[in-house]
């Protein structure tokens, strides 16, 4: 994640998850809050119900009361009920008083429970119902009752009131519906309910998740069968769907408050990151142009806060660069002219030894008398203007400084002979010669590839234990290919090998096991050998001795 | 030369009796009632003349209608302006109509028209106008009538059809009227014609004796009054009398009751026209239970009797209908799908007094309820046969029971029970002093001319 995008996540982590946090919070709060408010509503609903059924009961009574006289003073009822005249006065009595009186039910019914007038189902005369007095007495007088019609049952708070006539008690049962306007009358706010539930739909689903409830109960005359008192339930509910809407609201005013603060607050990060940004990604560039041979980047800022230090350390850590880049160039400059004078320090001494040989045996030679002088000086002169042409080859090339290899058709057996020969004494170390025959030419300079024998056989002889032990030159094709393939180049000695750290580092400038070596000796190999587009390759084992394949082009490659 | 003068006479005679073919059957003479046989008259005992009568009716008169009535106000209408082959009165004979006499020959019957029958605006009525007149509401009769002359039909017996009894005849249904032109009452041939109502008064209309001063010459026939008939909502019938109507059919027990207490009105109860009956499809799980149809009467609020209209053999005509061919019309809903109601027709009030009843008495079990439906609703659940019970008014058909099953139930009762309620009848508030009125066998009054016999 680049440091951009940390920057605008945390710039929006930091500006929005307070503010879910305290919609949130909000949220919880205002719903706790109105829903206790409506709690309050609903059970303040409640007590409210309570006291207007008791005064619709009263007024019930009231009228009932107002009835009875009526129905005392009333000849024609009297002589009806009593007598079994104008019995069409009797059974429509009932129906008349009822809708004066302003009631919804209307029942008498005499001594026996025999209903001889009904206002709410006029022809249900002379059916037998006494236990809806007596259980009305048993409730106290009042109660919600199931009146029949003919089309079908409605609930009624019913009331009981009894009167005599001509010695026969008559009771009247009158009472107001219960119905959906009764109820909607209670209570003028749309969100409250009122349902009312009788046996045996006792049960009313409420999901407290959508309203708060509340409840009260009243008697209930269950006629049937096996007729009783039971309890019915007033069911207040305080349906939640304008606190959820409200919610719904509240979580939509904060999803754009947090839209509309996350997209100020990415523009702000955004601009504010890209302000920060900006300059740290032109000094990566900067940094990115820095290399060893590109150390003139130029570090510059004026500003006064860590990028400004920043840079201003760049700069100064590239100024420091530049002074040691320039020494490291000096310090290679002068080892490249120290090797240089190695090198020819040791490409002279090479020259130099046979013909300090040569004097050696001349010396010896004249101790021996004149004769064996002139005679060594004509066995050995060859050596000595050999050495001396290989001198005058060497300075010349030096003159010309890296001079390029001459390319031409090399004779490597001879050049193989001839480096063997100029050895003089090894001591106890044996060289042996191993030719093959019909060797083709190779394609390089003979002075380079009697440079890299004198080196690889010198370099053999050091490596035998005490100066004994064996070293052997071969030469042949190479990987035994076809003619023009290559030759290759074989020194094997019987000396002490070489680890494998050892043999890691053999081909380094200036490494060396021997005391007193210059360390240049395998290092001036490699690249001439590498110059004549040959290959280098060693087999070593430590105490079991070395064998160097040098293998180069053939003429005619 | 004599003998020859007889031959010829004889051969000419016979020549003559070939070429006339059948003779023309003889109709029997009129059948009448004595001018004295008051049984079915109504209002004066002497004879009184009135130049204007007016009569409340308490329900919509409705001219596309005509003639078949299909309430108590067109039934009274109709019948002084419309006439059928025959008439029935209260005692069941057969009277004439638009016929002046009529024979039977098997399954045949022959009616010769009314010498001079006109239709209101003059022109002659024929027995083709006779069969067009059926052809428009009882196309089966019209194929089975046969033209005899002008004013001769004759109607035979249809193909596997019931028998047709005289009677058949005299079913308003079947009057003989033709289409006005431009739409309206249809013409008939009744003694008063009406052509609409009176201008600014759309609630009047007034029945004009014919030829006075209209169709069909000056002078009008019989000394009939002119009609003035006025329509009055149910609750509005006191409020007729107090106004001056001179007659007001009603089955109201507040209206009878105040008419009573009136100077001047009487109470004619007429002939019980209606019976209720209880129709419950074949297989209603619960049964009919206790009836007690004598407690039935005080359930309504009219004029009403335990049913005991009964055919030749004792029983309710309507109750025999396995004799009518109606069989096979099962209702389609399993007694288990039906609903537990007794409907009826909201607008009859003592349909829905008689349900309530049912109800209260708990006969097709408790929790069945009673449901009032509109009238079309009420046809269509009836036809449907999907509850448990219906209450149902049936007219008194006296002429042909089967046919008036057939018109009245639906085909799947003869499977289920028909249960005979009440018979029920209105009464007649008649203003002391008016024109004689005849009474047929439906109740229906007609008025009569001073001088014609009923």
């Amino acid at each position: 994640m680049t440091f951009r995008a940390r920057l605008l996540v945390g710039f929006g982590a930091v500006v929005l998850v307070p503010l879910v946090i305290f919609g949130l919070r909000v949220r919880t709060v205002m719903a706790d809050r109105l829903t206790a408010a409506y709690q309050q509503r609903v059970t303040s609903l409640v007590a409210v119900i309570q006291a207007d059924l008791d005064q619709q009961s009263a007024g019930v009574a009231t009228r009932l009361a107002a009835l009875k006289d009526a129905v005392a003073s009333d000849n024609r009822f009297r002589a009806a009920v009593l007598q079994g005249g104008d019995r069409s006065y009797l059974l429509d009595y009932a129906g008349n008083a009822m809708r004066l009186a302003g009631l919804a039910m209307l029942q008498i019914q005499d001594d026996e429970g025999r209903i001889v007038s009904s206002g709410h189902f006029r022809n249900e005369y002379d059916q037998l119902e006494p236990d809806l007095p007596r259980l009305l007495a048993a409730a106290g007088g009042t109660a919600l009752v199931r009146a029949r019609t003919p089309e079908a049952p409605f609930l009624a708070l019913a009331r009981l009131d009894s009167l005599r006539l001509g010695g026969r008690r008559f009771t009247l049962v009158g009472g107001i519906g219960v119905d959906s306007s009764f109820l909607a009358r209670l209570t003028p706010d749309s969100e409250l309910t009122i349902a009312v539930t009788v046996p045996p739909d006792s049960a009313t689903w409420a999901d407290p998740a959508t309203q708060v409830v509340s409840t009260l109960t009243r008697p209930f005359v269950a006629e049937g069968d096996s007729a009783r008192l039971l309890a019915a339930r007033i069911v207040v509910t305080h349906s939640l769907a304008s606190l959820t809407a409200l919610r719904r609201g509240v979580a939509l005013s904060f999803l754009v408050a947090v839209v509309a603060t996350g997209a100020i607050a990415s523009l702000l990060a955004a601009w504010l990151s890209t302000r920060i940004s900006r300059p740290l990604t032109a000094l990566a560039a900067k940094t990115a142009e820095v290399d060893v041979d590109r150390l003139d980047v130029a570090f510059e800022s004026d500003r006064a806060d860590e990028i400004g230090t920043l840079t201003r350390l760049l700069g100064a850590m590239t100024e420091r660069l530049r002074a040691g880049a320039a020494r490291l160039r000096e310090a290679e400059r002068r080892l490249a002219v120290g090797d240089l004078a190695r090198q020819v320090n040791h490409d002279i001494k090479n020259g130099l030894i046979p013909i300090r040989n040569v004097f050696r045996h001349f010396a010896q030679a004249a101790g021996e008398g004149p004769d064996r002088l002139a005679a060594a000086f004509r066995e050995r002169q060859p050596t000595v203007e050999s050495s001396i042409s290989y001198l005058e080859s060497l300075a010349g090339n030096y003159a010309r400084l890296s001079p390029q290899p001459t390319g031409e058709p090399c004779d490597v057996n001879a050049v193989v002979r001839e480096t063997v020969s100029r050895l003089g004494d090894t001591g106890r170390a044996e060289v042996r010669v191993e030719l093959a025959d019909a060797l083709g030419p190779a394609r390089a300079d003979p002075l380079v590839v009697r440079r890299i024998l004198e080196n690889l056989i010198g370099n053999a002889l050091d490596s035998l234990a005490a100066g004994a032990g064996r070293v052997t030159v071969s030469t042949g094709p190479v990987d035994g290919g076809a003619s023009g393939s290559g030759v290759r180049i074989t020194v094997a000695d019987t000396g002490k090998g070489m680890t494998k750290e050892q043999l890691n580092r053999a081909f380094d400038d200036f490494y060396t096991t021997k005391p007193g070596g210059t360390g240049l000796g395998l290092s001036i190999v490699r690249r001439l050998v590498l110059d004549a587009s040959g290959a280098l390759r060693v087999e070593t084992q430590p105490g079991a001795g070395s064998r160097f394949f040098v293998d180069l082009p053939g003429a005619s490659a | 030369m004599n003998s020859l003068r007889k031959r010829i006479i004889v051969v000419s005679l016979l020549a003559a009796a070939c070429r006339a073919g059948r003779p023309r059957a003889e109709l029997p003479p009129t059948p009448g009632v004595a001018p004295s046989d008051t049984s079915c008259t109504l209002a004066a005992s002497a004879v009184v003349s009135r130049d204007t009568v007016t009569l409340a009716v308490t329900a919509p008169v409705d001219p596309a209608h005509a003639p078949a009535p299909r309430n108590d106000a067109e039934r009274l209408v109709f019948a002084q302006l419309y006439e059928s082959l025959l008439r029935v009165d209260c005692q069941g004979r057969a009277l004439p109509a638009l016929a002046r006499s009529w024979s039977q020959d098997g399954d045949r019957w022959t009616f010769a028209l009314r010498e001079g029958a006109r239709f209101w605006d003059g022109a002659p009525v024929t027995a083709v106008d006779v069969v067009a007149a059926w052809r428009s509401r009882d196309s089966g009769l019209a194929r089975v009538v046969t033209i005899a002359d002008d004013h001769t039909l004759s109607v035979g017996k249809r193909a596997g059809g019931p028998d047709m009894p005289l009677e058949l005849f005299a079913d308003p249904a079947l009057a003989v009227t033709k289409p006005a032109p431009g739409g309206g009452w249809p013409i008939g041939t009744g003694r008063l014609w009406l052509t609409g109502a009176e201008a600014g008064t759309p609630d009047l209309l007034v029945a004009r004796p014919v030829g006075h001063g209209g169709p069909g010459g000056p002078g009008g026939r019989g000394g009939l009054p002119v009609v003035k008939i006025t329509s009055t909502p149910p609750d509005g019938a006191r409020d007729a009398l107090d106004g001056g109507a001179d007659m007001l059919v009603v089955d109201d027990p507040a209206t009878l009751e105040y008419a009573a207490r009136l100077r001047g009105y009487t109470d004619a109860p007429l002939e019980w026209s209606r019976t209720y009956v209880l129709l419950v499809p074949a297989g209603e799980r619960a049964g009919v239970g206790d009836l007690r149809l004598e407690s039935l009467r005080e359930a309504v609020h009219g004029d009403a009797r335990p049913a005991e209209e009964s055919d030749e053999k004792g029983h309710p005509w309507f109750t025999e209908l396995a004799r009518c061919g109606l069989v096979g019309g099962r209702d389609a809903v399993e007694a288990g799908a039906r609903r537990r109601r007794i409907v009826y027709n909201q607008a009859d009030r003592s349909a829905a007094d008689l349900a309530a009843r049912l109800v209260g008495l708990g006969v097709l079990g408790r929790g069945t309820a009673a449901a009032g439906l509109p009238a079309a609703a009420f046809g269509s659940a009836l036809r449907a046969g999907g509850d448990a019970g219906y209450v149902l008014e049936l007219h008194a058909r006296v002429y042909d029971a089967c046919r008036a099953a057939a018109v009245e139930l639906p085909p799947w009762s003869s499977a289920g029970k028909v249960v005979p309620l009440l018979d029920v009848r209105s009464h007649a508030v008649l203003r002391r002093a008016l024109p004689r009125l005849w009474s047929d066998w439906d109740g229906t009054l007609r008025f009569a001319s001073p001088t014609a016999s009923p």
